[in-house]
């Protein structure tokens, strides 16, 4: 059964160009002009990704997320042509999976709607040792193997890099982060997470200056490297 | 000199004095102490009545009616008792001391409705100042206004400029003053504050002789220690405590002018960075959703294995996206231009009907599908500028086609008059929203339909009557009756009948 892709864009040449482009890939597609159109046709059509404009005429993208995002967990592209980082942020924080910045090129879509895709379909197991790369993350133990060496992490480095195995290939905003390492109280307080990134690539990064694992997305937050989606070395 | 309070005075105690000799033939038994003390009260009010001439004059005349009609031997002029001399001279001296007293009284009287004067001129100076917000010509309305509220033919408030200075003239007659002097009041004025109780002035007045003849007192204009100028007024009858505390006022107004100025200057940056932020906004969208859509079409293109019709559809929508940026580009250009002042209108003879049609022409792609209802002569010329005006005519074409709905008909009426040129077009849409009169000429404005679709800039408007300006027109929105909204435009020039081509 093909995977159905929803498009949502207020722009008839947009959805004129990523249509086709979406179905040239073996997608099926279907598409929806307000936010009110998208938030239906996520309901009668459960969609497997959405790719959601964030200016429709009648309704925020970011509001579209939240009304999706409550009860569904279909993958979420926002695509966000503003330049401003406000409305990317309070979407992925609002529960978008990921966002592409107009003019975009397709690969750099395709990219995205992949990995997005491949959240669903291969979630890590919620007990048992994580692999990625030469990374091994035995949450039973709390013990990471870093290419066959133990490596040792405080508890919240320990806690901070499970959260991200756990959202492989997914923007993860300082917001998010916070909230789920150190709770609601903490989510205006980005210095912390700074540091313990810091520690954290010191500790698993081969290169910390140029890291592999835990990237950063500038200004929005960052990123657990998929497979796909990590550096060649 | 007499006036006539003086010379009331002097009837009055004369007529009392004249009234007391004759007391005698109704009392015969008077003391003579008694009739003394009552012209002692005569000369007593004759001198704080009047001036001291009158009261010396009032009290020989009381001394000498006592001396021939009371004091023995009656009837001369003889003195036999010297205690009656002690009388005489208590009548002069009292009338000098009341006259001194009087006079004192009298003065300090003069001084106080002097002061008062002032005062109350100098609030009606403050309250003009303050009631200026004007910041353009604020400096010479100051001016003027301390011509009228003291009476000064002659003023200028001078401030010293960048080359030379500044000198902004109130009066009927301007003040000419050389430069050199101005310097040299405001040099000898740094650094100096002396108050002279007496004059109640501060120091660092200056009085030059000006090439017309008069002198010319130069006042320095003090905010707090700092001289920031002087005043020059030709001002023989103010004292230099008035011109002092007019300067006071003078130096207020001034700081508050350029407070003004500068507060106006901050406001216009800041009006510029929420308008830059705007276009950016406007930009980032109106710019990157025609590039995105342009190179995912193009991409695709690329895919040998995309059908033909598809691939077709891809060129279409790339194109269509082209074609808006290149809008958008003549609309960012126009725009810079206006607000350059770049536009110069050239004016030629041309018909109305080859406005509209150079108009229409221009915008086809935006009126595809519609009737458009053109009543345009082309028997009568205007002087115009035929570019820019259908240029701006082209613009309410496009926003008459925005704003109604597709299929519906536009009108488009112009004439040739006393006026000028006159241009309606007229649309069969919703109309307009009276909150929305005015906004609608707004850069970045977009009614509410625009605002739900993709198209337009939000500019168009905001260039038409850019255009205008430059062609010396004006363009105005109304809601027509029996129909939607209907925009005018109106450019000033003159007609003629067109010449027949044969």
């Amino acid at each position: 059964m093909p995977v159905r892709i929803l498009v949502v864009d207020d722009e008839p040449n947009i959805l004129a160009t990523l249509a086709p482009l979406l179905r040239s890939r073996g997608y099926e597609v279907s598409t929806a002009m307000t936010g009110r159109g998208a938030v239906e046709a996520v309901e009668r059509e459960n969609p497997d990704l959405m790719v959601l404009d964030l200016g429709l005429p009648d309704m925020d993208g970011v509001e579209v997320t939240r009304l999706v995002r409550d009860g569904r967990t279909t993958p979420i592209v926002v695509l966000s042509a503003r330049g401003a980082e406000g409305d990317k942020v309070r979407a992925l924080d609002a529960g978008a999976d990921d966002y592409v910045t107009k003019p975009f090129g397709t690969e750099e879509l395709l990219a995205r709607v992949r990995v997005a895709l491949r959240r669903t379909e291969s979630a890590p197991p919620q007990t048992g040792p994580i692999v990625r790369g030469g990374l091994v993350i035995d949450r039973e133990r709390f013990r990471v193997i870093r290419d066959g060496e133990e490596v040792r992490l405080t508890p919240k480095e320990f806690e901070l890099l499970t959260f991200f195995a756990q959202h492989p290939g997914r923007v993860l905003t300082h917001r998010a982060i916070l909230k789920a390492i150190w709770g609601p109280h903490a989510v205006d307080q980005p210095e912390h997470l700074r540091v313990l990134i810091g520690s954290l690539r010191k500790k698993i990064e081969p290169d910390p200056s140029n890291p592999r694992y835990i990237l950063t997305e500038p200004w929005v937050g960052y990123r657990f490297a998929d497979a796909a989606s990590e550096k060649p070395d | 000199m007499l006036n006539l309070r003086d010379a009331v005075v002097f009837t009055g105690s004369m007529a009392a004095i004249a009234a007391l000799a004759a007391v005698p033939r109704v009392l015969p038994a008077i003391s003579p102490m008694t009739v003394a003390l009552a012209l002692l009260l005569v000369v007593l009010g004759a001198a704080t009545l009047s001036r001291l001439g009158i009261a010396i004059v009032v009290s020989i005349v009381a001394m000498l009616v006592l001396n021939f009609f009371f004091l023995p031997p009656v009837g001369t002029f003889t003195i036999a008792d010297p205690e009656n001399w002690v009388a005489l001279f208590a009548f002069l001296i009292v009338a000098v001391i009341a006259s001194k007293l009087s006079d004192v009284a009298q003065e300090r009287t003069r001084e106080a409705v002097s002061r008062r004067n002032e005062v109350t001129r100098l609030f009606d100076l403050s309250r003009d100042v303050l009631l200026t917000t004007e910041t353009a010509g604020g400096l010479e309305a100051l001016a003027r206004h301390i011509s009228r509220r003291f009476e000064l033919a002659r003023v200028a408030v001078c401030l010293p400029a960048d080359h030379g200075w500044d000198i902004n003239q109130g009066g009927e007659i301007p003040v000419v003053v050389a430069e050199a002097d101005l310097e040299k009041a405001l040099a000898s004025t740094r650094g100096v504050l002396e108050f002279d109780a007496h004059a109640r002035a501060y120091g660092g007045h200056v009085t030059v002789p000006s090439p017309t003849g008069d002198s010319v007192s130069l006042i320095p204009l003090r905010h707090g220690i700092k001289t920031i100028g002087v005043l020059a007024a030709v001002a023989p009858g103010v004292d230099l405590g008035t011109l002092d505390a007019v300067a006071g006022v003078a130096a207020i107004a001034i700081e508050r002018v350029q407070f003004l100025r500068e507060r106006e200057a901050a406001e216009i940056v800041r009006q510029k960075a929420d308008l830059a932020s705007t276009l950016l906004a406007s930009l980032s969208h109106d710019l990157r959703t025609p590039l995105t859509a342009i190179r995912v079409a193009v991409e695709n293109l690329r895919q040998e294995s995309m059908p033909v019709d598809a691939r077709r559809e891809q060129v279409r929508a790339a194109l269509t996206e082209v074609d808006r940026l290149k809008r958008l580009f003549q609309d960012i250009l126009d725009m810079a231009r206006i607000d350059a002042h770049g536009i110069v209108a050239d004016r030629q003879w041309v018909t109305p009907a080859e406005i509209v049609d150079a108009a229409t022409a221009h915008v086809r792609h935006a009126l595809e599908g519609r009737t458009v209802r053109v009543d345009a002569p082309s028997d009568a010329e205007v002087q115009v500028d035929p570019r820019l005006t259908s240029a701006a005519l082209a613009h309410l074409l496009e926003n008459a086609a925005q704003y109604s709905p597709s299929g519906q008909p536009i009108g488009v009426t112009a004439t040739a008059g006393a006026g000028g040129l006159e241009v309606s077009v007229t649309d069969y849409g919703p109309g307009l929203d009276p909150g929305e009169l005015d906004h609608l000429f707004e850069r970045f404005y977009r009614g509410r339909m625009a605002r739900q679709s993709s198209f337009g800039t939000g500019m168009g408007l905001a260039i038409t009557r850019g255009l205008l300006a430059a062609a010396g027109g004006r363009v105005w929105a109304e809601n027509a009756p029996g129909a939607g909204a209907r925009f005018t435009i109106r450019i000033p020039g003159a007609t003629r009948a067109a010449a027949m081509v044969e």
